[in-house]
């Protein structure tokens, strides 16, 4: 099987813009990406070598921060794509193929930057191998482990599928299917927690994928805009089925979020207080930022910019909301000592943030220099 | 009356006669008499020089609660050691098994299999685990024996720096100092306490001392409701 260029970019091409990094024109973005990318990185030594203690802020009182909140963002959006790629293939065959391998592309290095995120918030990486040897069945983090290991291979291989013309119905169903039982078992990894009242729900899964739907939607819809910026005098519009995969998006993430904050005001259990203490940035954020104006956003605007902005303020909402959602399960501490504060705050140090950027920075550095290299393109002689 | 010295002696018989019987037929339980709690926080320090935790990191600290409203307005004060429930939420959580409940009831944590993801410090309803991150009581300084050795919880060989089962990037918790109790001492909780609230013992002999304090007082169990059967009594 021959991966230069079909799989993988194509050597020549990719030695180009190399070459045009070199010589300072490979675009603003492209150099962002590149200096986010270094700095998260040179962050993410840091932790490795010198260690939690000097590197984190997270706590015993907040065991999980912004690492896990960057990684659940991403694994989330990542699913997204793979939906995107369900739901884009079954209703909108041929309008959506030229962006197939754009969207399953970009499943996989959303995952990447999800699981190196998570790296970083692992206490002991070295012995990550404990999953094989000693698996623990009863614990939803080992099948998501598990599903993710199913979800990685089958997306790779859809990638692998659509780049090679040899596109199988089979496998994206598989994937779609993978993809729901992998993520829902993400927000059973958090809905399953009975100690702690803003977690536990049997809607998080739901949760979840309606999230997802959302966010990955919105970086096709951003990518396919910018596309379709770069591109404007080619007499093709941008297809109307990401705005719809928007709307829709917004519609699941309306519900799900509504519904989540009302039944959690509505119970009176020891932790339901973090629902009151998150109230305004649900209904700010959450709501009204992340669910309102970009409906308004897509109704009023026509054309790639529109797109672009909406789809940057729903990934840039919904990582707040991710946020609140994964730092919020510790805003009540389960146990009151003396010096426990009643409602726990946490900000992140700059080398958590760094993880972040380092995350953002590899999606979208990886993104363009493949782009770059053409990888995108049809192949000769073939359906791409 | 019985003095401390008396009550203490009585448990390390108790102790003595559970030790005797196998693993599986006994059942270890702690009861905190909250009457008797002064508040002096000995069985914290106690605990932490005994397990050698570095700083932040008290296995059993002391909630101070306020009752009622000024007149009427009394002090209680709260020990909470790891509750060891007969059905805890942190073991089945752990993705490699690294936590889990032994025979006689003691929740355990494996250091050299834990990875660190910290799921069970999220699941514990009591907030009882903590995440060794590496911190030291002597900064950047020349580090100090009593925080790189091994403390010998678990009874094993866990030496915290330099070593492959260190427990930094891991969970720990109290673990009703097993390492002592196998050797036929109390807790060190339980000979730190001033006030002689603390009792430790076998809840499957019928005449230690921990069941006749249980028997005779108003005893509860914290967050019963959850459903997790902690081995920690509270006596009101």
């Amino acid at each position: 099987m021959r991966f230069d260029g079909i799989v993988l970019p194509d050597r020549a091409r990719l030695r180009e813009a190399v070459d045009d990094i070199r010589k300072g024109r490979g675009g603003i973005s492209l150099y962002l990406s590149l200096l986010g990318l270094l700095a998260g990185f040179l962050a993410i030594g840091c932790i490795f070598l010198l260690g939690h203690a000097h590197t984190t802020n997270t706590s015993d009182l907040v065991p999980w921060g912004i690492q896990i909140t960057t990684y659940v963002y991403f694994v989330l959006i990542s699913t997204g794509c793979t939906f995107v790629n369900f739901f884009g293939a079954i209703f909108y065959e041929e309008e959506y193929s030229p962006y197939a391998s754009r969207v399953m592309f970009l499943a996989i290095v959303t995952a990447l930057a999800a699981f190196i995120s998570l790296a970083t918030e692992m206490g002991r990486i070295d012995r990550m191998y404990y999953f094989l040897i000693s698996p623990n069945p009863a614990s939803p983090m080992f099948w998501m482990s598990v599903w993710y290991a199913a979800d990685i291979f089958i997306i790779v291989l859809e990638y692998i599928n659509i780049r090679r013309s040899r596109h199988s119905r089979k496998v994206m169903w598989a994937a779609f299917f993978v993809a729901v039982v992998t993520y829902g078992t993400l927000g059973s990894l958090f809905g399953a927690v009975g100690s702690r009242a803003y977690y536990y729900s049997a809607l998080l899964p739901i949760y979840f994928l309606f999230m997802a739907f959302l966010t990955g939607g919105a970086l096709c819809a951003l990518v396919a805009a910018v596309e379709g910026r770069k591109t404007p005098g080619d007499g093709s519009p941008l297809p109307a089925f990401f705005t719809t995969f928007l709307k829709i998006g917004l519609g699941l993430a309306l519900f799900a979020t509504f519904w989540r904050l009302m039944i959690g005001l509505a119970g009176h259990v020891p932790g339901s207080e973090a629902f009151g203490l998150t109230l305004f940035d649900t209904l700010f954020f959450g709501i009204f930022l992340g669910v309102v104006v970009p409906f308004l956003l897509l109704l009023a605007t026509r054309g790639p910019v529109g797109l672009i902005f909406t789809g940057l303020l729903i990934l840039a909402t919904q990582f707040k909301g991710r946020m609140d959602l994964v730092v919020g399960g510790f805003r009540v501490p389960v146990f009151r000592a003396y010096d426990i504060p009643a409602v726990v705050q946490y900000t992140p140090s700059i080398f958590e943030v760094l993880v972040l950027i380092a995350s953002v920075s590899l999606v979208s550095f990886l993104y363009l220099v493949c782009d770059r290299s053409g990888l995108f393109e049809p192949i000769p002689g073939k359906e791409a | 009356m019985e003095t401390r010295e008396d009550i203490l002696e009585i448990m390390r018989e108790d102790l003595k006669r559970a030790l005797q019987k196998t693993r599986s037929e006994r059942r270890w339980g702690m009861a905190i008499d909250l009457r008797r709690c002064i508040g002096c926080h000995a069985c914290t320090t106690g605990c932490m020089s005994e397990n050698l935790t570095p700083p932040g990191m008290r296995y059993r600290p002391v909630r101070e609660e306020e009752i009622g409203q000024f007149p009427n307005v009394s002090l209680r004060f709260l020990p909470r050691p790891c509750m060891q429930c007969d059905s805890p939420t942190c073991t089945p959580v752990c993705p490699v098994k690294a936590t889990y409940k032994r025979d006689d009831g003691i929740v355990m944590i494996d250091y050299r299999k834990c990875i660190g993801c910290r799921y069970c410090l999220v699941a514990c309803p009591y907030g009882a685990r903590s995440a060794d991150v590496g911190h030291y009581y002597t900064g950047e300084m020349k580090k100090q024996t009593y925080e790189v050795e091994n403390s010998g919880e678990y009874g094993k060989v866990f030496k915290r720096k330099t070593h492959w089962h260190s427990p930094i990037g891991n969970a720990r918790k109290c673990h009703f100092c097993i390492h002592r109790v196998e050797k036929g001492e109390l807790t060190r909780c339980t000979t730190t306490c001033l006030g002689h609230a603390t009792y430790f013992g076998d809840l499957n002999d019928p005449k230690s001392l921990i069941n006749k304090v249980i028997a005779k007082a108003n005893a509860f169990r914290y967050r019963e409701e959850l459903g997790t059967e902690p081995r920690v009594i509270y006596i009101v």
